[in-house]
């Protein structure tokens, strides 16, 4: 870790990966995570913002490309390994355990360390103070925004240094995104390098501290998330006519 | 999800086709007895052993599916190799001549083996490629094909049977007779199936096996090891199908395809149960057993697998998902 000091936490460089052999849907495509930073990565449908997640976590295999976490290189290692290295992970809509109830979900987050579950379970029911009341219900009883609550916590059981988000506010009401939202910032707060990838491009370079735009799978634009959301070529090429507007 | 839709009519469609073939597999005619309701409750001691032997080697079909997604068509023939391997290890000229219960252990160790070897050596590298589940089902059939006629030079074409427990007088329990191997048999899959339950519900490993079945990625996101309990799924549908294989041959008889034979059985068995459940694994194959046996109350004993596979398609009439199976949403 020392020969990293100072460096990204995170470091994706040039990675090309895909799901069909032969077709690649990331195309050299670069980020970095800084210690306690929050990045943002958003681009139009099928720019690759989930694959990038999936390849950067290990659940798809990058062809080639670098992946190092504290400068020691861990591309193509196991999703399990990276969890007990310190990178927690939530996916886009199937990220709980919908049988298991809140408590079991949350036990299997400390999966590899179930004895710190009790202490882990008081500090994450603080910060989603809805999960405490629910301990015993199915998560697959939840709504949308709930179980996104769930999910986040479950991935932050393991006490990650960085945290990757796939489209946390996908298919969430707006009221619902502005919460998820602010759990992230206050979860970035607490010190956690966060990576989110997103949809919803306004409100995720509204609280970034960088964000990377993506394009047909390589990075198109990169710098300060506010200076993203007023860059005239972010506009044109994504946020559209409606940041026009407003 | 979108696979299992389409195995189950293939497979539906596959089972009603093929009594005709397997209808000669279990010879032996319920026990006659002086009333009905005293060979109703026989058939149904009978179905209850026929069907516990095929939910041990179902669950193992029905786990591996659940965690990798895989219909396995060698499944039938791990039962085989089970079977055969203790029948060396027992009877042959050319084996040790071992007592059938060291015999037996040996072969749950070598299924186990010999399933771990399977995933490591052949499906984990095609997962890797990101072969297609088509593909690798065409490959289990190949695989299937491969290992009987494998058995059919090592073993032959004729019968066998083990050297011990081979004829036994029945027991008279009250109107039902049972022989004490038949009801060491029938008590020993119950008591394997429990131990099966409890090990899912009551241990780490059964937990990762279970959230692998629910969510890969997300279960790799808790940090489990998922190759690791592909491995194990593996090596456990291997022991439990070489028991489930051993206890078969003992009931019935030794043959070079008595896998194949109950592999449509164990397909019904989890397809009523519900595809990819453990649970619905044991309780279809206990329903396909019963029914089965119950069916030469009326009918002549070459129909019993027809008969259970034709409760299979109405039990899949009314409730598509199978008896434990879950609602899924199409489209």
């Amino acid at each position: 870790m020392s020969a990293n000091e100072g460096g990204p936490v995170l470091a994706a460089h040039e990675i090309v990966a895909g799901y069909l052999p032969g077709v690649d849907v990331l195309r050299g495509c670069s980020i970095e995570v800084r210690p306690g930073e929050l990045v943002g990565v958003i681009g139009p449908n099928g720019a690759g913002k989930s694959t990038l997640a999936k390849a950067v976590f290990g659940l798809l295999r990058i062809r080639t490309g670098t992946v190092r976490l504290h400068g020691e290189d861990v591309t193509n290692r196991p999703a399990h390994e990276l969890v007990r290295r310190g990178v927690g992970y939530v996916p886009q809509l199937a990220n709980v355990f919908p049988a298991l109830t809140v408590e079991e979900n949350l036990r299997m987050g400390v999966y590899l360390r179930p004895r710190t579950y009790a202490r882990r379970a008081a500090a994450l029911e603080e910060l989603f103070p809805v999960l405490a009341d629910r301990r015993k219900q199915k998560a697959g009883s939840m709504s949308g925004g709930e179980r996104q609550m769930l999910a986040m916590a479950r991935a932050l059981m393991m006490e990650p240094q960085v945290l990757l988000l796939d489209e946390p506010s996908a298919g969430l009401s707006p009221v619902f995104q502005d919460q998820v939202f602010d759990r992230v910032k206050e979860i970035n707060g607490a010190g956690v390098a966060v990576l989110m990838v997103e949809q919803n491009a306004r409100r995720c370079l509204q609280i970034c501290d960088r964000g990377y735009v993506l394009d047909q799978g390589r990075n198109a634009y990169t710098g300060p998330g506010p200076d993203l959301l007023h860059d005239q070529k972010v506009i044109d090429l994504y946020l559209g006519t409606l940041a026009r507007v407003r | 999800m979108r696979h299992q839709r389409l195995f189950v009519p293939v497979l539906a469609l596959f089972l009603v086709t093929a009594p005709a073939v397997t209808a000669s597999a279990q010879g032996e005619a319920v026990l006659g007895a002086p009333g009905f309701g005293a060979r109703a409750l026989q058939a149904l001691v009978d179905g209850i052993q026929f069907g516990a032997i095929i939910a041990i080697t179902a669950v193992g079909l029905s786990l591996i599916f659940g965690t990798i997604h895989l219909i396995n068509f060698a499944h039938g023939e791990l039962v085989t190799i089970g079977a055969t391997f203790a029948f060396f290890l027992n009877v042959s000229p050319a084996g040790p001549g071992w007592h059938l219960i060291p015999a037996a252990i040996a072969a749950v160790a070598f299924g186990a083996l010999l399933g771990g070897a399977i995933d490591r050596g052949l499906w984990r590298p095609l997962r890797a490629r990101g072969t297609g589940m088509i593909n690798l089902f065409i490959a289990t059939i190949g695989l299937s094909l491969l290992l009987r006629h494998v058995v059919l030079v090592l073993y032959g074409a004729r019968p066998g049977s083990y050297a011990q427990y081979d004829i036994q007088s029945a027991i008279d329990l009250g109107p039902v007779g049972i022989t004490p191997r038949d009801l060491t048999v029938t008590l020993l899959s119950v008591l394997v199936l429990l131990g099966i339950a409890a090990l899912l519900q009551r241990t780490r490993i059964g937990t990762a096996i279970r959230a692998v079945s629910v969510n890969r990625d997300l279960a790799e996101a808790s940090g489990i090891d998922v190759q690791r309990v592909v491995l194990v799924v593996w090596m456990l549908g291997g022991a439990l199908a070489a028991l489930g294989g051993v206890f078969f041959g003992l009931v019935e008889i030794v043959t070079w395809d008595m896998g194949f034979k109950l592999l449509l059985l164990m397909f019904a068995g989890i397809i009523l149960g519900g595809l990819g459940s453990a649970y619905g694994a044991m309780a279809g194959s206990l329903v396909i057993g019963i029914v089965a046996q119950m069916s030469t109350l009326w009918f002549p004993v070459d129909l019993q697998y027809a008969w259970a596979l034709l409760a299979l398609i109405v039990v899949l009439l009314i409730r598509p998902q199978g008896i434990l199976g879950r609602r899924e949403r199409v489209g």
